[in-house]
């Protein structure tokens, strides 16, 4: 696979993708996020690191609404997501609405989720055609496109048990990519795969950064330093601290950052 | 000791013969479309009761679970005589016979199928739940990750996958469901046994009859073991899961965990 490393995007402060405000999430009696406000700009690769159990895949998985916000707000490229205002009321939006504002933001999951009755590349045309009724011919010269972006052209045509895991993932960016999401959501995207194949997996989304904005929910320091604007640390369904990756792992400045870095730098 | 009728024997099980007899003719073909045509109706309408009792509408899990409460929890001998004569002596739905072309559909038949049918979908309907219920939730949540309502993702990515595991207890509802027919006797539906019983009142060989009319549900049930053996084998080599049990042991072994008799 032929993969360089872009420099880290440049930001443009005016364009806000995302913006969460005061968000909340219980389970049941289990308060999970506890008032997060984060703004993430376009083309920001944002990382979001914390101890399990912190809420930071909840948090991720509220950004398209697979999770319902107790309170607060969450907009996607200015729209918000899952409700809307009636007179000062928020009302969940229809089911059809939720759909559409999902077609937008693509999610890479820990488990990859291939769809098992479907090849690689029907995997990947699969919701263009459905969803966006795009041409057949052209979805699948699309998926083509994308498996070989993800270097797996030759794999167009086996079924999701016959790939590894590494392999799978990457045909599940591809998959998330046909899209054409205006965001990506990575909720720890290598941690069920075999230390081998770790490497293929980053790499896709290494090159990924800095055309695309993107949230990550993951440990890889690696990863973190060489691709991500922005750490963002959680903690009981806190956001504690936010820093550039140099600063945040050389310098952090709050205590129980310390204490998380040192648990997992050991 | 009994003198066993041998030519009278012979003369019922040898199809050519057999089938002079109108009765034992248009019954095995009753017999075969009835199960064919209840078996579909009960696969529509068990979908419809499993997607029902997983709906979000408090509404449709009643109805559904008071449909399969009710279906499941009475005889089926006792729906089929209500759906007759019941609906019958109200004037509600009289079940006229439906003549096309040389072939009539007796009020009993389209009852009696109605009623396997409706029957069967409240099993049905635990099947496909069980199968709906069997596919990683991980699916669901990939799919409306991708911009699909949970109706298209049901359709698209569900319920392709569930099927593999409906189909293999589906086939032994199917089974069942050939033996069942023969219940629709008591209303006098043109089906296999009820030919039989009608020959048995005309000759009184009941003993030769019956073993004779027990080898033809044999011979259909046996054929169809045949045909779902294929067709899981077909299923398992295309997607890669397990294989099922051998012929030998589908034929001789004892019903699985599932249904049990209705």
């Amino acid at each position: 696979m032929n993969i360089n490393v872009p420099s880290k995007a440049k930001l443009d402060d005016s364009n806000i993708i995302v913006k969460a405000e005061q968000v909340n999430k219980h389970f049941g009696s289990l308060h999970v996020l506890k008032g997060i406000d984060l703004e993430v700009r376009k083309n920001e690769v944002v990382v979001i690191v914390g101890p399990s159990g912190s809420g930071k895949s909840t948090f991720l998985r509220c950004i398209n609404h697979l999770e319902k916000i107790t309170s607060g707000h969450i907009y996607v490229n200015g729209h918000m997501i899952g409700y809307h205002d009636r007179n000062g009321q928020l009302v969940e939006d229809s089911e059809r609405n939720i759909a559409r504002q999902r077609a937008e933001i693509g999610m890479v999951f820990q488990r990859f989720n291939l769809f098992p009755h479907l090849t690689a590349v029907e995997n990947i045309m699969e919701a263009p055609v459905r969803v966006r009724k795009t041409r057949t011919d052209l979805a699948r010269a699309d998926a083509e496109r994308l498996l070989a972006r993800v270097g797996l052209a030759d794999k167009r045509d086996q079924y999701p048990n016959q790939l590894s895991g590494g392999q799978q993932q990457r045909v599940a960016i591809a998959r998330a990519l046909a899209m054409k999401p205006t965001l990506m959501l990575f909720d720890e995207p290598t941690s069920a795969l075999d230390p081998e194949m770790i490497g293929e997996v980053l790499d896709v989304m290494k090159e990924l950064a800095g055309e695309m904005t993107m949230i990550v929910v993951s440990h890889e320091m690696g990863f973190a330093k060489a691709a991500a604007n922005r750490i963002v640390f959680v903690d009981e369904g806190r956001i504690i601290e936010q820093a550039a990756p140099d600063e945040f792992y050389s310098n952090p400045k709050q205590e129980r950052t310390r204490t998380f870095l040192s648990q997992i730098l050991h | 000791m009994y003198h066993f009728d041998w030519p009278i024997f012979f003369n019922y099980i040898w199809p050519p013969t057999a089938f002079q007899d109108p009765l034992i003719r248009n019954g095995l073909i009753a017999t075969v479309i009835v199960s064919i045509v209840a078996q579909v109706f009960g696969v529509i309408l068990g979908l419809f009761a499993a997607l029902g009792k997983m709906s979000k509408l408090a509404i449709l899990r009643w109805i559904s679970d008071l449909y399969i409460w009710y279906f499941r929890g009475t005889p089926l001998l006792v729906q089929m005589a209500l759906l007759f004569f019941g609906l019958g002596v109200t004037h509600i739905y009289n079940f006229p016979d439906i003549v096309i072309g040389a072939v009539i559909i007796t009020g009993a038949i389209q009852a009696g199928t109605l009623a396997l049918g409706i029957n069967e979908g409240a099993y049905m309907a635990e099947i496909v739940r069980a199968g709906i219920e069997s596919i990683d939730p991980g699916q669901m949540e990939a799919a409306k990750s991708l911009g699909m309502t949970s109706g298209l993702a049901m359709q698209r990515i569900i319920l392709p996958q569930a099927a593999k595991v409906i189909i293999p207890p589906l086939g032994n509802e199917f089974n069942n469901m050939m033996k069942t027919t023969s219940l629709m006797e008591v209303i006098s539906a043109g089906e296999l046994f009820f030919g039989f019983n009608q020959v048995n009142a005309r000759i009184f060989k009941p003993f030769e009859l019956f073993i004779a009319a027990s080898l033809y549900y044999l011979f259909l049930t046996t054929v169809w073991t045949v045909i779902q053996a294929r067709i899981e084998s077909g299923l398992g080599e295309r997607k890669g899961i397990e294989r099922g049990p051998g012929m030998m042991q589908r034929l001789f072994s004892g019903r699985g965990g599932e249904g049990g008799g209705h």
